[in-house]
């Protein structure tokens, strides 16, 4: 089992774990930046204040109270619907690739796609909010045009990691992906 | 068509020069209608003009609509960029219709729209020395 530091897109640090199962099988695990201690306090501060400003101007309590939920609450949803922790991709030759991502609060959502179904694993490039980054992604083939390409998915879409990263999964793959051939 | 040069021409300058004065003389009847007051206005005769409201409003809607149209192109540009999902960033319709020529030897091969796979073995599985060499 090996593990790297890298830079995300963003600048925050990721690491990448990559397990060797067996020949044909393996298996990367990309950890995402960690929920910063300084943006929870900033958010909380913000929300609180602006709730103090607002119990300021009415002089309603309720406005207080409602702002303790709405904090609470904000924290749970985001750390279960939107922080994902790490993102992992396991890739077994014979039959198929799994793309796995878990949230802060514990959830996991999985993904599988059939090894037939998969044409090709490659780094693509593409705008994305006033840059240009690289990122690694499945196409599917197409069952009707044998060099057609049906659909594309994004992996590691939370971590993004940089090139560096990318080219390391990307030649681990090719090495299995290049095995259902011969 | 030869006709499409940028080059100055005769009725062009008529053109310039008639946009010229129209705009002159428009600028001039706006600061007439805006400034001066509306019995000397009548007291010459001309009484059928828009109120003076429209003197101040018409300006402040010209520039919040520039400023909005700023923030909407961007906008629209913005949404108009591809999802990281989508078919468009990897290849379209000319590419997915180009014809595939025989390659000669000896011969420049056609230019064509490489496909993606190709293109990412040949960036990151070859040697490294090749790709240094810039």
């Amino acid at each position: 089992m090996e593990e790297g530091v890298y830079r995300a897109v963003s600048g925050g640090r990721i690491a990448l774990q990559r397990r060797q199962y067996s020949a044909s099988c393996r298996e990367f695990s990309v950890r995402c930046p960690r929920l910063q201690l300084r943006s929870l306090s900033a958010a909380t501060c913000s929300v609180w204040l602006a709730a103090y400003g607002l119990f300021v101007l009415s002089q309603n309590s309720m406005v207080l109270s409602a702002a303790i939920f709405i904090t609470l609450i904000g924290l749970i949803v985001y750390l279960h619907f939107v922080k994902i922790d790490q993102e992992s991709l396991l890739v077994i030759g014979s039959l198929g690739i799994q793309m796995t991502s878990s949230y802060a609060s514990g959830k996991e959502n999985t993904t599988f796609i059939e090894m037939s179904q998969v044409k090709d694993v490659v780094i693509n490039e593409a705008i994305y909010m006033q840059k240009v980054i690289y990122y690694l992604c499945i196409l599917l083939q197409d069952p009707r045009e044998p060099h057609g390409v049906s659909e594309v998915v994004p992996l590691f879409q939370s971590s993004k990691p940089r090139l560096d990263c990318l080219v390391e999964v990307y030649r681990s793959c090719q090495e299995i992906l290049e095995q259902r051939k011969t | 068509m030869v006709e499409n040069s940028p080059a100055p021409l005769p009725e062009r300058a008529i053109y310039g020069f008639v946009l010229f004065l129209g705009s002159q003389f428009g600028f001039m009847l706006y600061l007439v209608w805006a400034y001066v007051p509306e019995s000397w206005l009548f007291s010459v005769g001309l009484t059928y003009w828009p109120q003076k409201y429209w003197a101040v409003a018409l300006p402040v809607y010209l520039l919040v609509t520039l400023g909005i149209g700023y923030i909407l192109l961007f906008g629209i540009n913005m949404m108009s960029t591809a999802p990281l999902n989508s078919m468009h960033t990897i290849t379209d319709n000319f590419a997915k219709s180009q014809q595939q020529k025989k390659s000669q030897e000896e011969a420049i091969p056609a230019l064509r729209d490489i496909p993606i796979s190709e293109v990412n073995q040949m960036f990151f599985l070859a040697d490294k020395g090749i790709c240094n060499r810039n």
